[in-house]
Order: C-alpha cells, then sequence, then structure tokens
C-alpha cells in the first residue's frame, strides 16, 4: 500500500471522463482544473439580440466583469461561453449553430433575454425561433427584458458553481442527442440543412455516443451531404467562368 | 475535428480574395455581416448582408392593440429607444386629435436629449474601440451609465422606459429629480475636455480617421443621408428646428455642422451635439418647475380604443438621423399598417456599401461605426 491510497477522497472521481482513475490525486488535479476552469471564461464576441447593449457596461469599468476572470474572445475557437443575447432569428440561429459546433469542449450556452426562454416579445413572429434549448443545450437562462448587468454577472456566477461542482456538463448532450437536436434544427432549416462540423465523429472521439446520437434524422444528414459547402466562399461568376 | 470526407479545394492563384466580415466580428456593430471582396487589404467590392436580427416589426404592430405597440416600438432601435416610443405615440396623437398637455412636451424633450447623449456617448465609445482606444470606450459607456441612472429613476427602466404613452408620459418627474440632472450635466460637461485631449484632438484618433469614408454634400442628399451624418457634410439641416414638434421651437440651441464629410466630421458632429443636448436639457431643467399641469391627458379605455380612421406621418430627429412612423387607421383597435422610416437603412446598406469601396479593411469598422448605423433598425 503506497502513501498515495491512504489521502481520503470525498468524491469519487466520475466516470464521465470515459476511463476509471487509479490515481487519487487525478482526483485533486481535476478540482483544480475545474477551479481554473471557472475562473478563466472567455465569451464569445457576438452580439445576437437586443440583450448584447447591457453587456458593455457589464464588462467595462462600472460593473467590470473581467474580475470575474470573463473576458470578451473574438474567435469561437477560443471561446467558452456562448452567450445568445436576446431574440434569435431564424438566420442568426443558423449561424449560432455553426459557432457553437466549433467551439472547443468544454463549452457553455447563456441564454440571456426572456425571448430564449420562450420567444417573449417575439412570440408571434414568423422570423423568430422561440425557444432556444430546442436548438442547443442550454446551460444558463437569464430572464428578464433585458435583463440588467448585476443579473447578468449573478447568471455567470450561477455558471461558474457550476462548472467548479461539475454540474455543467451540458455540452455532453448535444453529443449525446444530437439526433433530438438536428431534427429541430431540420424542422426549422428544411431536411438538407448540414454544418460542415461532424458532430457524430466528434462524438465518437469523446466516447459521448448513446443510442439517441444517431436516428432517422443523422440518417438524412448522410443523404444530404455536401461536403463544405455551406463554409463555401461564393466566388464570383467572373471567376468561375475561368476555372 | 475534420470531417472524414474533407477534401481541399484548388483556388485558381489570383490577389483578389472574398472575406465574411461579421456577424460574429468585433468590427461590426452589432448582429450585422458584410461581405467583402479584397485585393490584398483593400476593397473592390462590399455587399452588405442584413436580415439577422428580423422580427417582422411592422406585421407584429398590426396584431397587437395600439398601446400594446408602445412595448414593442422602443426594441427597433436599442442604443437610441426613447425617440421611436415618442414618435409613435406622435403620430398616434395626430390620428387621434390628442392634445398634448405641456408638461408631457417638456418631459419628452428632456428625455429625448437624455436618449441623445447616451446614445452619442456609446457611439464614439464605440468607433474609438475601433481604432484600438478602449479607454475612450471604458469611459463613454460608463458615463452612459450614469444616465442611465437618471433614466431608472425616472420611468423605472434601465434602457427600455415604456415611459411614453398617447397623450402624454406615464408619471410625473420624481421629487429632486431636476437637482440630480443638473449635477450629472456639470459632470458630463466638466468630462468634455478630457474627451477631447483622449480622443477628438487625439492624432491618433485624427489621422486614422481623416478623410475615411468620406462623402460629399450632393452624394449624402441623393443617397438618403440624415442626422449628424448629413450635418458632418455641411448641411445644417436638423427636423427639431426645421419641422418642430414638441417644444423645441421654444428652444435655444444650434445646429453644429463640419465640412469634411468623413469620419472625423461625423465624430466631431456628435462631439458638438453633446454639448447642445446639454444646453437643450438646462434649459428644460429651469423652465420645466414653473410649467404646471397634468402629464397627460384623459384618453379612452386603453384596452378598448379604437382610434378614429385616418393616417399620420410624423418624424422626429433620433441621434442616428431622421426617424418618421407612418401610421394608418381605419377605426380598429389595432393600427392597420405602421411604416417606420428609420435612419440606419439607409445608412448601414447603401451608403456603407459605397463609401467601402476603394476602402481599406481595417476602415470598414472605422467607416461603420462613425455612420452609427443601427442593425437591429436596419433589420427590424
Amino acid at each position: 500500500m503506497s502513501k498515495l491510497d491512504n489521502i481520503p477522497v470525498r468524491h469519487q472521481p466520475t466516470e464521465a471522463a470515459g476511463r476509471k482513475r487509479t490515481n487519487p490525486l487525478a482526483h485533486v488535479f481535476d478540482e483544480l482544473v475545474k477551479f481554473c476552469q471557472s475562473r478563466s471564461m472567455f465569451m464569445l464576441h457576438y452580439c445576437t439580440g437586443c440583450g448584447a447593449i447591457e453587456l458593455p457596461p457589464a464588462m467595462t469599468s462600472r460593473f467590470d466583469m473581467e474580475r470575474l476572470g470573463i473576458q470578451p474572445m473574438v474567435t469561437p475557437r477560443q471561446a467558452d461561453i456562448l452567450l445568445i443575447t436576446g431574440y434569435v432569428s431564424i438566420k442568426t440561429l443558423k449561424r449560432i449553430i455553426l459557432t457553437y459546433e466549433q467551439m472547443q469542449s468544454p463549452k457553455y450556452v447563456i441564454g440571456i433575454c426572456s425571448c430564449t426562454v420562450n420567444g417573449g416579445m417575439y412570440w408571434q413572429s414568423y422570423a423568430t425561433a422561440k425557444v432556444l434549448k430546442d436548438y442547443l443545450p442550454v446551460d444558463v437562462y437569464i430572464a428578464g427584458c433585458m435583463p440588467r448587468p448585476e443579473a447578468v454577472i449573478s447568471g455567470m456566477r450561477e455558471l461558474m458553481s457550476d462548472i467548479k461542482s461539475g454540474r455543467a456538463q451540458n455540452w455532453k448532450r448535444y453529443y449525446e442527442n444530437y439526433d433530438h437536436y438536428l431534427g429541430n434544427q431540420q424542422k426549422l432549416f428544411g431536411e438538407d440543412w448540414q454544418t460542415p462540423t461532424d458532430i457524430i465523429a466528434e462524438a465518437r472521439h469523446y466516447g459521448l455516443m448513446t443510442d439517441r446520437t444517431l436516428g432517422e434524422h443523422t440518417a438524412l444528414l448522410e443523404k444530404h451531404q455536401r461536403p463544405l459547402e455551406a463554409l463555401e466562399m461564393r466566388l464570383s461568376a467572373r471567376e468561375k467562368q475561368k476555372t | 475535428m475534420r470531417p472524414e470526407n474533407y477534401q481541399a479545394r484548388s483556388q485558381p492563384p489570383s490577389n483578389e480574395f472574398e472575406l465574411n466580415f461579421g456577424p460574429n466580428h468585433p468590427g461590426i456593430e452589432g448582429n450585422y455581416a458584410f461581405r467583402v471582396k479584397l485585393n490584398g487589404d483593400q476593397v473592390l467590392e462590399a455587399r452588405a448582408d442584413a436580415g439577422y436580427l428580423h422580427r417582422g416589426f411592422e406585421k407584429l404592430m398590426e396584431g397587437r392593440l395600439w398601446i400594446q405597440n408602445i412595448a414593442l416600438v422602443p426594441r427597433i432601435c436599442v442604443p437610441d429607444p426613447v425617440p421611436m416610443e415618442v414618435c409613435y405615440s406622435l403620430a398616434i396623437e395626430e390620428i387621434g386629435g390628442l392634445e398634448v398637455p405641456e408638461r408631457a412636451k417638456w418631459i419628452r424633450v428632456m428625455q429625448l436629449e437624455m436618449s441623445r447623449l447616451a446614445a452619442h456617448l456609446f457611439a464614439f465609445g464605440g468607433h474609438a474601440a475601433t481604432t484600438g482606444m478602449y479607454t475612450t470606450m471604458f469611459w463613454g459607456v460608463a458615463d452612459r451609465d450614469l444616465i442611465l441612472d437618471r433614466f431608472e429613476e425616472l420611468t423605472g427602466g434601465r434602457v427600455y422606459s415604456i415611459y411614453n404613452i398617447p397623450g402624454g408620459v406615464r408619471r410625473d418627474v420624481p421629487e429632486g429629480f431636476l437637482d440630480r440632472l443638473s449635477s450629472l450635466l456639470d459632470y458630463l460637461e466638466s468630462r468634455l475636455p478630457d474627451y477631447d485631449n483622449l480622443f477628438f484632438t487625439n492624432q491618433v484618433f485624427v489621422k486614422r480617421a481623416r478623410g475615411v469614408g468620406a462623402m460629399t454634400q450632393e452624394q449624402a442628399l441623393k443617397w438618403g443621408v440624415t442626422g449628424p451624418n448629413l450635418r458632418a457634410t455641411g448641411l445644417e439641416f436638423d427636423v427639431r428646428r426645421d419641422d418642430p414638434y414638441l417644444v423645441y421651437d421654444q428652444l435655444d440651441f444650434e445646429i453644429p455642422t463640419e465640412s469634411g464629410g468623413d469620419a472625423l466630421a461625423r465624430n466631431l458632429v456628435r462631439r458638438a451635439e453633446l454639448k447642445q443636448s446639454i444646453r437643450i436639457l438646462r434649459q428644460v431643467i429651469e423652465r420645466l418647475p414653473s410649467i404646471e399641469g397634468p402629464i397627460r391627458c384623459p384618453i379612452p379605455n386603453p384596452l378598448a380604443w379604437n382610434v378614429p380612421a385616418g393616417e399620420a406621418y410624423t418624424r422626429v430627429e433620433s441621434s442616428k438621423g431622421e426617424l418618421a412612423y407612418y401610421v394608418v387607421s381605419t377605426g380598429g383597435d389595432k393600427p392597420y399598417r405602421v411604416h417606420v422610416r428609420g435612419p440606419s437603412s439607409m445608412h448601414a446598406v447603401q451608403v456603407l456599401e459605397k463609401l467601402a469601396l476603394g476602402a481599406r479593411l481595417e476602415d470598414i469598422a472605422q467607416i461603420m461605426f462613425s455612420l452609427d448605423a443601427c442593425p437591429p433598425e436596419v433589420d427590424r
């Protein structure tokens, strides 16, 4: 029996990581990582709706979110949080899903404003998607039209404590229930909807495949597979003639 | 992760390339996109890509009661919501033949000018950030917040006040509000020299912004440019003075103009307008206590209010430019048709597309922020 085995472990390591940890120090390391993750959140600089107007006050000197380690980040690849600030029109929702799938795990989604919860003011609008969690797994909702900067910061703190305690695992749901989310997206955008990211391969890579990952909707995806068309830059007609 | 069926595309060799500028880009104002074709960093073709914020306001308003729409209209332009409410209320008052009490008119002018101050501080703060001068943005947002505090005290809401209703305003001015507003104006006025040193006369900004996105007066008139952007080309036109509404004809203020027509001139006009707005607010603070009377005229039960048949076109000067509402009533409890003539739909689409031609990639953000376009209002 080595010395390390005598260290009392309060929580058993979860199986969420996919493999069992034998070293109890690994658990300590996990806690440390979670703490660091909760204290250095980069949020994507994407103003999707009117709630974004309360973010500059929240980020700058008066309310100062940076003291909590929250900073705007310009690329989705380096961002941890995707803020959905307000109503999402259908055109925006496509970009949101595209952005969300580009982000590196673990990633978190915060729905700010009532419009992300149930459509809010625009419940009868023909142009907006009403319930955000049908399309993406949402970690924290901040209701209000629009929520004050204090409310935004309180929502952020909620997310921080969720990350620290390991409860904020919603990003895994996207892989585990990909068929459900894709089905809702297809309902809105049409059957031939696809993104350039290969979510199924990622789910396989992370070991998050369940029986709900694949289904009738993902089968449809394979039928319409057009490699990288969504991100393709549109060349002008002149250049197309040249080639 | 790279898809399994990934294959690299073969491109013909060329100096030209296309770039999607936005919607997820820090150099763009709000949720808006711009598709540019570049040679090196010079813009050859530019195409605005709007519609990310479309909610179908004009349709939504046809389905709601006259009074319910008051809550809807400020959402059209997020940074400057008050003129939306006022302009819509003015239109209903014109159709319904309501006489707005004098005191309500003065309170509305006070709100409009407070909103203009807040919007301008936000606008040039944003412009400063695109040139890398983040201090100005931090200051601008912090000072704007002080105005929002006064809004909160007056109306209960920080951003969307929903305070103007057809016939007047909802509540009277709280006790001691005017004193606090007055000391806020003193503070803002004392900050202006600091802003000058930091931003408006700073060579880093002046050299960067001079000549960027320049337009002549003829072009501006042809393209439908209004507001500070038009005044930056030298034309002294302001709805507040040339087609006075509320009590602007009793107020003493100047219309600042500049002759350059470029990003620098547009910002200098906004800087001068800050001073004029403070001046107007001081006059309101002086006059408001002496104006007695009700704050709204009696209106019928708002939930069963059939506004008489008719149509009205009202316009106000918002911080972005000329804002107008065309409202048609057929005598029902809901509007038959509402059309919003927003200033930003001209500025952000046709003007921005033309000004961006020949500009450099890093100046697109400057041009957009100096035009102070408001994407939610472009899309509506």
